[in-house]
């Protein structure tokens, strides 16, 4: 019950920080989201059903926070991408900083895509196609870059509750 | 066995959570406004919600920081630059200020050339007697120019002195303020004459007046013509003080030059016919 107390803390705390400021600071376009390498984190280290259930629960926080768009959109692309990364659950090693940061990198274009599928389907305006590229490809890139910290802090987590029991 | 059901227990997980999500969206998608909270998220809105608009408002507060920072930063440059443009403007209008004074004195020896009935070549100051500062001056026109030993030198204002020292391109004047100059002139209102001597001061004295002469403060004192260097009529200076020594049959004045003697720029050298 701890565990998801503290998972719930740190995927809030994210999305905050992602809604509030990081929204602000834009590179290009793109928007730095801790949440994605956080998802694919737990989908790597606690398998398929941790990586859907974080994946779905912080796709809905964002959308509930980000306000304007449907409830799902963000929720349906991070599910896809929590149980994704699960199917390889404990074939990547986190402690190479590389691994952790090739797989947010693919994680973040799979969900980039899901992403403006679902907007598509439920109607709601993509800017053009060259730019949704390469503000997925700027985003993966800043996504990786910290995807080795939020592997580490997942990794904490768990040795502590490890611990515990 | 165990394998198959672990991985028909996540699918049945992924497929439940997937429909609840397209289920949720599909009832977003046809409503008005393609967005319906309703009451879970309005709960999580109403806690997150506070914690969110704190954290947009610090994000604000630094945005305004950097903004300030950043301004402060172009307005510094900003400043740098307009100093020095002000700073070059001051000295362009410093030099513009010198040449339209220069333009004024030179109008006025203009002028005064057309006046003196001789010929006349206009001449810079270019070097003082240090030594002695009502000494003599050195100009830049010399035997080249037509310029001679003995040659009258004059402002608009007045006599300046003569040239003593002449070079092929500078010429050597000294000026009437100089112990070693004498100037033949006559008293303007009583027509009385007499002599006006240097004594390295700023006045001039005015000798051999006869005792009788109604020489009065206030006037004027111009050239007599009788010399034979300065031309009759150029002004000397104005008498500002008559002693009367008891017993001596002549007066003396103090006569206050009529050229700026300590401010000489540009002079007119006389030359002969």
């Amino acid at each position: 019950m701890s565990r998801v107390l503290a998972y719930t803390g740190v995927l809030v705390i994210l999305a905050l920080v992602q809604v509030a400021w990081l929204a602000r600071v834009q590179v290009w376009g793109a928007i730095l989201d801790p949440l994605v390498p956080l998802i694919i984190g737990v989908g790597i280290l606690k398998g398929a059903e941790s990586g859907a259930v974080v994946g779905v629960a912080a796709g809905l926080l964002q959308d509930l926070l980000s306000g304007g768009g449907p409830l799902g959109v963000n929720g349906l692309s991070k599910l896809v991408v929590g149980f994704a990364s699960g199917m390889f659950e404990r074939s990547i090693y986190i402690e190479n900083p590389l691994l952790p940061a090739i797989a947010t990198f693919i994680g973040t274009l799979l969900g980039g895509v899901l992403l403006v599928i679902v907007a598509l389907l439920v109607g709601l305006g993509v800017p053009p196609w060259p730019a949704v590229v390469a503000r997925m490809i700027l985003q993966a890139v800043l996504n990786s870059a910290i995807a080795p910290v939020l592997f580490r802090t997942i990794r904490v987590i768990e040795t502590r509750f490890q611990r515990e029991h | 066995m165990g394998e198959l059901i672990a991985v028909r227990r996540r699918l049945v997980l992924f497929f439940g959570l997937f429909v609840f999500v397209v289920a949720l969206l599909t009832t977003q998608a046809r409503s008005p406004d393609r967005r319906q909270v309703g009451a879970i998220g309005t709960t999580v809105l109403a806690v997150l919600l506070p914690v969110q608009t704190g954290m947009a408002r610090v994000a604000d507060g630094v945005q305004r920081m950097w903004s300030l920072y950043t301004e402060i930063g172009r307005l510094r440059v900003e400043n740098a630059k307009l100093r020095e443009a002000l700073d070059g403007m001051g000295r362009r209008n410093a030099a513009l200020r010198e040449q339209a004074l220069a333009g004024e004195r030179l109008e006025r020896l203009l002028g005064f050339r057309g006046q003196v009935g001789s010929r006349s070549i206009a001449a810079n100051v270019i070097g003082r007697d240090v030594a002695k500062w009502f000494g003599t001056v050195q100009v830049d026109r010399g035997s080249r120019d037509g310029v001679r030993r003995n040659a009258p030198v004059v402002t608009a204002d007045g006599v300046v002195g003569r040239v003593i020292e002449v070079t092929p391109t500078a010429a050597r004047v000294l000026l009437i303020a100089d112990s070693r100059s004498a100037v033949g002139v006559v008293v303007q209102r009583v027509r009385d004459l007499g002599v006006v001597e240097g004594r390295n001061e700023r006045v001039l004295h005015l000798k051999y007046l006869s005792r009788t002469s109604d020489v009065q403060p206030g006037d004027v004192v111009v050239t007599s013509g009788q010399g034979g260097v300065f031309p009759k009529g150029l002004a000397v200076g104005r008498i500002t003080r008559v002693v009367r020594e008891e017993g001596e049959l002549l007066l003396e004045a103090e006569v206050e030059p009529a050229a700026a003697l300590d401010r000489l720029e540009e002079v007119l050298i006389l030359l002969p016919l």
